[in-house]
């Protein structure tokens, strides 16, 4: 009982005492903003593309210094998504691809997909795996998220390679829309690091969300049309549906310019571009006014 | 305040400005968890308190000018590190000013972020690239970095397979050729054997030549002494003292001294209840020079007892030890020791005591062995502070040269 009341009364102790310091500080107008001026922002970034490339250069050795096969693994590992969904889609579910081979029409989602995922999951680790460095050296943090993606684009650069060997297997060429490609890809840049640069550093603030990334994979891989047209959504839903995840957009436009040779639809690609701007414009700030604080909570 | 930022402009490189710089920290200790802030939240809304603070920095002002030298000091705790962070850019303040003029670098052991993978070359690149150096820069000091870490033909070798003392060399070294125009050392001292320590120091002392600003926290005084000309003491966040280091570093060595003495134990037949420890003329203490420590006893035992007194270094290095028969009246009982020649090279000292009655079997404890308190000893040398010798061997020989 003694104990008791003496904890309570420490405890109201310590209460006063921290409305004490509280009382004091700095005065108001002095308290410390965040404030972006987009230029500083920018001049920042470029200041450190070096190490961007750096840090990339980092991933990709230390990843197959100790694989066997190497670079090969950004190969098989597509590649073997890819047959499952043939054996499954093609064979048991049956999806309609409209005259295209099936292989084909999933590499091309699996392409985007592996993109997005490896960004998001390495992303998302990108700060709390470099905890140690970020409390010693100052650089602006978003290079750690981005040379992720860096590392992924490597691998899709690599996963292109293989479409096109595809292409050969099934003796068709890319349709002549090809070009639509590239604003498509850069609807899938932004949406891809905007998801990546909340995670990381939700994942500093949040030890929980590290948990989340295997559910969002496993599930996203199914809820994006990547082994499925996006037809599979209903009519009226498919606006929304791409506002929510404009990856949809990105992987039924990359299909319709290289395999269908039609351009995309606009509508829903004017979504999922300005859905994507949103992603990572909202993406950045919060990144960027989380950022202060990483140092007081790692 | 828009005049105030214009005038800013012009400071020179190497300046570094912090004014009302305030910085606090959470009280409760806080653990990642999504349970813990759904916690949290539920005792927001229905009215409690939210966090608790507590005041890392209070009211921080200081003005450096280019090629400074500072010294940071205080015990822990009193926002060393903190300031220093914010400094580096790392932390951000709560509130507050702090401008750094021209290329920040930190001397700091960064082990943990060198990529075991990777081959030393491969991690003196990527390390030079967060430190904002370009790939040439880097190539064109290459040399000199790996000179300065020791690795020689271990530059090709994996980091994993290297020594820990490896890794941190590795690490310093890169930090330490940047060229910087503020050099921030944090502690460099407490890691690392006593040559590359040396070597370290060696190095601070060239940076600062060149004219660089310096800003170095560290516990060990001496190599603090030798190396900043200016120093702040820092007392649980605020600035207690900004002036010369001589200065700064006696007010702070006598707050500790005056902090060890109080901390007496209780319980025990006999207590200590003063001591002091004073050089010839009560001056500072030098090697080979008369120490003497003086002791107070307090307690109501009386007869026979043995005063054992023992140096170590820092806190658990033993060097020697001596004893003395006393005979307690139950009165205050001083006792004196002088030592006519000190046999301790320049560093920082820990003076332990206890009493022990005699005729007794079971050991009679009258003052447990405990440490007293610390004590600095000035080495003839003191602008060039031979370490790496001095650590190596811990007493000092009379000794005389003949050529």
């Amino acid at each position: 009982m003694g104990g008791q009341r003496a904890q309570v009364l420490d405890q109201r102790e310590n209460q006063t005492e921290a409305r004490r310091a509280a009382a004091d500080g700095p005065p108001a107008e002095l308290i410390f903003k965040r404030r972006l001026r987009p230029a500083q922002v920018a001049r920042e970034l470029l200041g450190a593309r070096e190490l961007v490339r750096a840090l990339a250069e980092r991933d990709l050795r230390a990843r197959y210094k100790q694989a066997v096969l190497g670079f090969a693994w950004a190969v098989l590992t597509p590649l073997a998504l890819c047959s499952i969904f043939t054996l499954v889609f093609q064979r048991a579910v049956k999806i309609d691809t409209s005259g295209v081979a099936y292989p084909l029409f999933a590499y091309v989602g699996l392409i985007v997909w592996q993109f997005f995922s490896n960004t998001m999951n390495q992303g998302a680790l990108s700060l709390a795996n470099n905890l140690s460095l970020l409390n010693k050296v100052y650089c602006p943090r978003e290079v750690f998220p981005l040379a992720t993606m860096l590392v992924a684009s490597v691998d899709m650069l690599i996963g292109i390679g293989v479409l096109g060997l595809l292409f050969l297997v099934f003796w068709t060429a890319p349709a002549v829309t090809f070009f639509w490609v590239f604003p498509l890809l850069l609807i899938q840049i932004a949406f891809t690091y905007g998801v990546a640069l909340v995670l990381s550093v939700a994942v500093v603030y949040l030890r929980d969300v590290r948990h989340l990334l295997p559910i969002i994979t496993q599930m996203g891989v199914f809820a994006t049309p990547v082994a499925y047209p996006l037809s599979q959504i209903p009519q009226g839903l498919q606006e929304i549906y791409v506002g929510f995840n404009p990856l949809g957009a990105v992987i039924e436009g990359y299909r319709r310019a290289l395999l269908y040779g039609q351009a995309p639809d606009l509508t829903l690609t004017g979504i999922a571009a300005a859905s994507s701007v949103v992603f990572l414009v909202g993406g950045y700030l919060v990144f960027k006014k989380l950022e202060t604080g990483i140092a007081d909570v790692a | 305040m828009s005049h105030d930022l214009s005038s800013r402009q012009s400071l020179p490189l190497g300046t570094i400005r912090t004014e009302q710089v305030w910085k606090r920290f959470k009280a409760d200790q806080q653990r990642m968890l999504l349970r813990d802030k759904v916690e949290q939240l539920t005792r927001r809304l229905r009215g409690g308190r939210g966090e608790d603070w507590r005041w890392a920095l209070r009211d921080i002002n200081l003005h450096i000018e280019p090629g400074d030298s500072v010294g940071l000091i205080g015990s822990n705790g009193s926002g060393k590190s903190t300031l220093l962070k914010m400094l580096t850019r790392v932390m951000y303040p709560y509130g507050g000013v702090i401008d750094v003029r021209g290329r920040i670098g930190a001397l700091i052991e960064i082990r943990a972020g060198i990529h075991p993978d990777l081959t030393g070359r491969e991690n003196i690149y990527l390390f030079g690239a967060l430190l904002g150096l370009k790939r040439r820069e880097v190539a064109s000091r290459f040399d000199d970095i790996v000179e300065f870490a020791r690795l020689g033909g271990a530059i090709d070798r994996q980091v994993k397979y290297y020594s820990s003392g490896m890794q941190m060399r590795l690490g310093f070294a890169v930090a330490a050729y940047l060229e910087p125009h503020v050099l921030l050392v944090d502690e460099v001292l407490a890691v690392g054997d006593a040559v590359f320590q040396q070597r370290c120091l060696d190095r601070m002392r060239e940076v600062a030549e060149q004219g660089t600003t310096i800003v170095f926290v560290s516990h060990d005084l001496p190599a603090v002494e030798s190396i900043c000309r200016r120093g702040v003491w820092l007392e649980q966040g605020s600035i207690r003292v900004d002036a010369g280091i001589k200065e700064a570093m006696s007010g702070y060595r006598d707050s500790i001294e005056a902090q060890s003495e109080a901390g007496g134990r209780v319980g025990e037949p006999l207590q200590l209840l003063k001591h002091e420890i004073v050089g010839e003329g009560r001056e500072n203490l030098t090697t080979d020079e008369p120490m003497t420590v003086e002791l107070t006893l307090g307690g109501d035992y009386r007869g026979d007892a043995t005063l054992h007194l023992g140096v170590s270094e820092g806190t658990s290095s033993p060097i020697f030890q001596i004893s003395h028969e006393i005979r307690l009246t139950g009165e205050d009982h001083q006792v004196a020791c002088m030592i006519p020649n000190l046999p301790l090279p320049r560093g920082r000292y820990t003076l332990w005591a206890g009493v022990y009655s005699i005729g007794r079997t079971d050991g009679g404890t009258l003052m447990s062995w405990h440490s007293v308190g610390q004590f600095d000893v000035f080495g003839p040398m003191l602008d060039t502070p031979p370490r790496a010798v001095v650590l190596a061997a811990p007493v000092f020989v009379p000794h005389r040269w003949e050529e």
